[in-house]
Formats: C-alpha cells, sequence, structure tokens
C-alpha cells in the first residue's frame, strides 16, 4: 500500500511528522571545529583522571604488595576486610570530625574575617592580603613551622605557656590533641580563602536591600542574619562544596605533623599508609580509595540535590 | 546508511574508546605469578653499564661524604659514572620511591634499605641477592662485621650489604649528672638509672625549660627499635624468631616498668619530635638515640657550650647483654635493571662499603665502620667517642624478626607504645592488641612469600 502525502495529510488526525533535520556544511563544520578544540583536552582528562581511576578500581580487587611484580584477584574481598576490621570506624569518625571541624571552623571564621574587612577601616588592603596569604602557603611548610610552635619542647607556644607557669600540652604526642592540633593549622591556612569568597560576596551585595531593611528598623545583627546571610547562600553554597572536597583530601599538613598518623587517621591518609607509609598493601589502600572517592561523590550529589534547594539567589 | 556526528554521539564514542583504552592499558602487577629474576646469570660475560643511579636518604647528614665518594669511585673506574639522586628525608620515603619505580622501567640501581625495608624487597623479588655479584666483582665479603652482614641473610643468600649501620647509644648531659653529684658514665642497668633519676630531676628542676631526667626518643622514629632495649634487659621482646611474644609476661613487664617511668615516677618523658635536639636543648639530662646522630649531637653540644656523654645501653633486671639491638641502613641492588647495570651497582657497592671507604664515611656521620679491617685510628683522632660505639658493637643482638620482618610491624609498635606511654593505656591489653595486630600482618602477608 502506498499512503500519498495528500492522503496522509487528509486524515486529520495525524500529527505532522517532525521536520527532517538538515545537517548543513556549517553545521557539520562547526562540530569539527569543536572535536578539533575539545578532543585534545578529553584526552588528557581521560588519560590523567579518568584511567588512573579505572586503574584503581581494578587494583582495589587484587592482594598485592606494592613492588611485587605479581598479585592475587580478591574481587571485593579487600572492602569486606575495611568495614569489617573495625578500621572503617575509626577511620570514617576521625575523618567526619576532620572534616566538620575544618570546614566549619574555615567557614564560621572566614565569614567574620569577611564582615571585619568589609568595613571601611585603614590597613584593610593588608589586612586583606595577610589574611588570605596563609591559603597560597605550601603546606609542608606551614606544617614544618606549626610543628614548631606546638612543640611542647622547644616551641614558641609552649615558651609561652611556661611565662605564665603552665606547661606546654602533648600537642604532637597524645592522639586527641594531634587532631585539634592539625585542624587548628588547617583552619588557620584556610579561613583566608573562605574570607576573600565570602568578601565577594558582601562586597556584591544589592544595597537597596540592606537600606530597606534598615529603613524598616532592623539592627545590624537582624540585618545580618536575616538579610545579609540569606543573600550569602550563593556563596555559602560553593565554599561548602569547594571546602568539603578539599578537607577530605587534606594529607600534607597531617603527613608533616603527624608522620605516623597516631590519631589524625582520615580516609586519605590510611590509603597512603597503608601502600606507601607502612603496610605496602596497595590493592588495600586503593580499596580506601575508592570508598573516599564513592563518599565524595555522594556528599557532592547531596549538596547539589538537597542544599542548593536553600540557595536564594539575588 | 549515513550516520552524521552529533554531541551524544561524540561523547558515547569518546568515553568508549577512552574506557577501553584505559582498562587496556592497566599494566600493574601480573596476575599470573609471574616474576623477575637474574638467577644463573654468568657475570663473567657481562660488561659493566656506563652510567648507573644511587639513590639514598643521606643518613646522617651524609650527602657531602657521599658526593665525595662517588667522586673517588669515578675516578677510580672511569667507565662508570653515578648519579646520586635524593630519595626523600628518611629511609621511609626512600622506600616509598623505589617501590612506586616498580610500576615503570626506570628503577634506581643501587638504593639504601632500611632494616625493616631489605626484607620486603627480598620477598617481593625487587632486589637481587649479593654474594654473586660480590664474588664477581672481586670482594672478599670476609671483611665484613659478620654480624651486620649476617642480618641480611634469607635463604642462605645475603640481599643487602652494611653501609651506614648504627646502634642504639645512651646520651648523657654530663653537667646534669654533676650537678646531682653522680658518676660521669653511663649507667649500667635501668634499676641503676631508676635509682639515679630522682637525683638527677631534684638537681636540675629550677634550670629554665627542664623537664625530665630521661626523654624516650620520638615513637615516630622508631619506637619498635629502641624499645627492644628494655623488652630484652626484662627478658620479653616482640617476637623470637617468627613466634611473635609482644603480649608475654616478660614484655607486659617490661612496657609496665616504661610506663611507670613516665606517669608514677614522673622522671620520664616522650619526645615529640628529636630527643637529641631536646636534649641541646637542656631539657633533659639523658636519652638513646642512634650512632648515626653522634658526630651532629657532638657539634651541636659544643655550639650549645654544654658537654654530652655516650655509653652503653643500659641492661635489664633479667639480661645485662647483649641488649642492644643493630640498626641502620644497607644497600640493596635492584632486580628490574640489566645484568650490565646490576655489575656496575655491585661494583659501586663494594667501593663504598671497602675499608677505607667505611671509615671515611664513619668520620662524617657516626655509623658503624662496616669493615672488620677499617682502619679508624683517625676517625677516634677526632671523635673519640666513636669508640663506644664500636665496643658495644661487640655485644649487639640482631632485631626481633616481629619488628623488621613484618611490613608495618613498626608503625603498629610505635602507636601501642603511644598508648602506654603517652594514653596510660592498660599494658597488657594493649600489647594483646598489637599481638593481634602482628599475627595478621605474618599470617597474610608474609608467610604466604616466605621462600622455602
Amino acid at each position: 500500500m502506498v499512503v500519498t502525502h495528500s492522503a496522509a495529510r487528509g486524515t486529520g488526525s495525524l500529527p505532522a511528522p517532525p521536520p527532517k533535520k538538515h545537517h548543513s556544511a556549517r553545521v557539520r563544520r562547526e562540530a569539527w571545529v569543536f572535536l578539533a578544540l575539545a578532543l585534545p583536552n578529553l584526552l588528557l582528562i581521560a588519560f590523567f583522571t579518568y584511567r588512573p581511576l579505572l586503574v584503581n578500581m581494578y587494583y582495589s580487587t587484587l592482594d598485592w604488595t606494592l613492588g611485587s611484580t605479581d598479585a592475587t584477584v580478591v574481587g571485593l574481598g579487600n572492602y569486606l576486610e575495611f568495614f569489617t576490621s573495625g578500621d572503617a570506624g575509626s577511620v570514617l569518625g576521625t575523618t567526619a570530625v576532620f572534616t566538620l571541624a575544618t570546614v566549619g571552623g574555615s567557614m564560621i571564621l572566614g565569614l567574620a574575617v569577611a564582615v571585619a574587612l568589609n568595613q571601611k577601616i585603614p590597613g584593610r588592603t593588608v589586612a586583606r592580603s595577610a589574611v588570605f596569604a596563609p591559603y597560597v602557603l605550601s603546606g609542608v611548610g606551614v606544617g614544618m613551622v606549626w610543628l614548631f610552635i606546638f612543640d611542647p619542647v622547644y616551641g614558641v607556644l609552649s615558651w609561652v605557656l611556661r611565662g605564665v607557669g603552665l606547661a606546654s600540652p602533648q600537642w604532637i604526642n597524645d592522639p586527641n590533641l594531634s587532631l585539634l592540633m592539625v585542624i587548628i593549622v588547617y583552619v588557620w591556612k584556610n579561613l583566608g580563602y573562605c574570607a576573600i569568597v565570602y568578601l565577594a560576596g558582601l562586597q556584591s551585595m544589592p544595597q537597596d536591600v540592606l537600606e530597606a531593611a534598615a529603613l524598616d528598623g532592623a539592627g545590624p545583627i537582624r540585618r545580618f542574619f536575616l538579610v545579609v546571610f540569606p543573600l550569602l547562600s550563593p556563596t555559602t553554597f560553593f565554599l561548602l562544596i569547594t571546602s568539603l572536597l578539599s578537607s577530605l583530601q587534606a594529607f600534607d599538613i597531617i603527613k608533616i605533623m603527624t608522620p605516623t598518623g597516631n590519631g589524625t587517621g582520615t580516609l586519605i591518609f590510611e590509603a597512603y599508609l597503608q601502600a606507601f607509609g607502612a603496610y605496602n598493601r596497595a590493592g588495600y589502600s586503593a580499596a580506601i580509595s575508592v570508598v573516599l572517592f564513592v563518599l565524595l561523590l555522594v556528599m557532592t550529589g547531596l549538596q547539589l540535590r538537597f542544599v542548593e534547594r536553600k540557595v536564594h539567589y539575588a | 546508511m549515513s550516520r552524521t556526528l552529533n554531541r551524544r554521539n561524540f561523547f558515547a564514542v569518546t568515553g568508549l574508546g577512552l574506557g577501553t583504552a584505559a582498562l587496556a592499558a592497566c599494566g600493574g602487577p601480573s596476575t599470573a605469578g609471574t616474576a623477575v629474576t637474574s638467577a644463573g646469570t654468568d657475570w663473567s660475560k657481562v660488561t659493566p653499564a656506563a652510567k648507573i643511579t644511587f639513590m639514598s636518604s643521606h643518613p646522617g647528614k651524609s650527602a657531602d661524604i657521599e658526593a665525595a665518594l662517588i667522586k673517588d669511585f669515578e675516578s677510580a673506574n672511569p667507565g662508570i659514572k653515578v648519579d646520586l639522586v635524593t630519595g626523600g628525608a628518611n629511609y621511609e620515603e626512600v622506600a616509598q620511591k623505589f617501590q612506586t619505580a616498580q610500576a615503570g622501567n626506570n628503577v634506581p640501581d643501587v638504593v639504601v634499605a632500611s632494616d625493616v625495608w631489605w626484607f620486603r624487597y627480598a620477598i617481593a623479588d625487587t632486589v637481587v641477592p649479593m654474594d654473586d655479584l660480590l664474588k664477581a666483582v672481586g670482594d672478599k665479603t670476609a671483611g665484613f662485621n659478620a654480624t651486620l652482614f649476617g642480618d641480611y641473610n634469607y635463604t642462605d643468600k645475603h640481599w643487602a650489604v652494611p653501609y651506614a649501620r648504627s646502634t642504639p647509644l645512651f646520651y648523657y648531659n654530663k653537667d646534669h649528672f654533676k650537678a646531682a653529684g653522680l658518676p660521669d658514665r653511663a649507667p649500667t642497668t635501668w634499676d641503676e638509672f631508676a635509682t639515679w633519676a630522682p637525683k638527677i630531676q631534684a638537681a636540675n628542676a629550677s634550670k629554665p625549660g627542664y623537664q625530665h631526667a630521661y626523654q624516650y626518643p620520638a615513637l615516630a622514629g622508631y619506637a619498635g627499635w629502641t624499645l627492644q632495649n628494655v623488652l630484652w634487659g626484662q627478658g620479653g621482646g616482640w617476637s623470637k624468631e617468627w613466634d611473635l611474644t609482644a603480649n608475654s609476661a616478660p614484655s607486659v613487664k617490661a612496657m609496665t616498668w616504661v610506663q611507670d617511668t613516665i606517669v608514677k615516677d614522673g622522671w620520664a618523658g616522650v619526645s615529640s619530635k628529636d630527643a637529641v635536639s631536646d636534649m641541646t636543648a637542656g631539657a633533659i639530662s639523658a636519652t638513646v638515640s642512634s650512632t648515626g646522630d653522634l658526630v651532629g649531637t657532638l657539634k651541636a653540644a659544643q655550639t650549645a657550650n654544654m658537654n654530652i656523654g655516650v655509653g652503653f645501653l643500659p641492661g635489664g633486671s633479667v639480661s645485662a647483654s647483649p641488649v642492644c639491638p643493630t640498626g641502620g641502613a644497607g644497600l640493596v641492588i635492584a632486580a628490574k635493571t640489566s645484568p650490565e647495570r646490576q655489575l656496575a651497582a655491585a661494583t659501586f657497592v663494594s667501593f663504598m662499603t671497602n675499608a677505607a671507604n667505611t671509615a671515611k664515611f664513619s668520620a662524617a656521620t657516626g655509623y658503624m665502620p662496616v669493615r672488620t679491617d677499617a682502619d679508624m685510628s683517625a676517625v677516634l683522632a677526632t671523635t673519640p667517642q666513636i669508640q663506644v660505639a664500636l665496643d658495644q658493637l661487640k655485644v649487639t643482638r640482631s632485631q626481633d624478626y616481629g619488628r623488621v620482618f613484618l611490613p608495618g610491624a613498626d608503625l603498629e609498635m610505635a602507636n601501642a607504645a603511644a598508648k602506654i606511654m603517652n594514653e596510660k593505656a592498660d599494658v597488657a591489653t594493649t600489647l594483646g592488641a598489637l599481638q593481634d595486630k602482628l599475627d595478621g600482618i605474618y599470617n597474610k602477608t608474609v608467610k604466604p612469600k616466605l621462600k622455602s
């Protein structure tokens, strides 16, 4: 049966077929330009980011001693061991405490510093530079300097405490204090970043809204919590994601200040210790890295799904 | 049928292609049980390579003397150039680099390997036995100190040669001891020191920044090594060969004594970073540290106008001697190179550890001379304290397998010691948990790989 064009149109009940796509030479040309520009970058990302990720997932299924030329396939054995050996509880607990404290500390103090630096005070340009400077310093250098500050025998802090008749706490030897010590250093290093991003948010805030609130009789504290802070929510959201990812991957200062990870065994440090630090269990370490990857993925997804709903865009 | 390229197709095809390529190029270890080996090489038919790499952490601040010895080697062997590579600041960092280098094809030829690393290399087949290679370059290994060379014996082969070898020494502040009315010597036993410590503490407490009569070395710096002295003295230990004894009654007794010196008696502390630095800062009166720290410590003490003495490690209530463990590092030759490079590496290793050069290395660092025929007279003329270390070398004891042959054991021991010494944890429970950890490591990662 041949359905003529006029017959089909004459039924009146059938929708009109979509117009056939015509790929002009221009569109094809643009596609090739896109390909030429994007492909080299995609290849680099694939080779240096996704290939190691896939290879790491493969390694996580092996019982492999680092440096050894042979390995045994154990499937999900490494994951099973991590979650059943008791390591998972302490490592995930330490990771949670460290992450919450460093993200929360950096953001709260960063916001306070940003509010202070947003005032018209003399020397604020210098103060802004000084606040941001620790963020760009090498983590290794920062760790070395703070190690000297915290040293209970010849550290600066110990000297100050002795001056007022107090003994220095065992910052490095006591596992609870060593976690607090690295948290302090990370917050000090990262709060400048949060402060500068918050400062940018404060400076781009619509002044008419603030003036309207002031005219309505809202004092500075009410204005901050009911107007300024909600309007900063896109900035807070951005900082929450970036700081969280950064904290979960924090390594350098922990390694320098607490080389055995006693009290500071976060997920990433445990992955390091298992493969390179002591045990040479490359497969087990790869499994811990995959757990960290999944955790990062889930947390970022949850934030995008739920936290973004609370964000107010001006 | 023709298909046109759109964005979705492009990403799908690219992703598929790259994913396949990535998985295909996984590389890494073989799961088929293959291993690199140089067994059976006829070394007489091999010509040494023209260039090799030496990876070192420059133990005992030895970068200058290593560079000088390499220069001498190149003069004596004009056909071989040696590239000195800094592999890190300590043995662990060198080990990381050497092990990760196994994934590629550019491994260093000669590597500094500490007492806890050479065995792992040996069972992983990443290094070669030295005996045939040293024989091929005419090295009479009989000149090596038997204990130090014997430390590297496994399956009747030597997998390393001694290089920067050390033992712990007892360091004390002579001025502090004098102020307490004590003799100018190290205590012969820990019981004797326990009677001295309150006097030392009382005599020096008013000095600014003074803390303790004795400082245990930083736990991150090989606690398992130095604590063997106390354990052995009380009849305990980390293990007896492969029989783990970390929670045996004598070991619990020894670690309880350690805890008491800190918590109950209060005359001992634990260093946060470096006990000899604590000593040269005047904060403590005595500690135990490596002979590799000897020259640097004496120089620092001279700068601080301080008199430092050294002595044998004290004995215990059960055993007075031998209670001093050997330690330090040797040199290994990588397996994943060519026979030509291995032969050149053996020539270099033999040169670096010959009688004349081990004496030079010892003079520059304080490490032990590794050959019995090393002429130490010039060294002793400038640093007579080295004689104490040389005398103590005669009564040393090879370390417990549990510390040196189990991957991660040193870290587990340091963490257990931290619980006992810093957190006042129950000693028996903590050592029981350590025993379980060590047992797990042995059964999972060592026992299946032991060579027959």
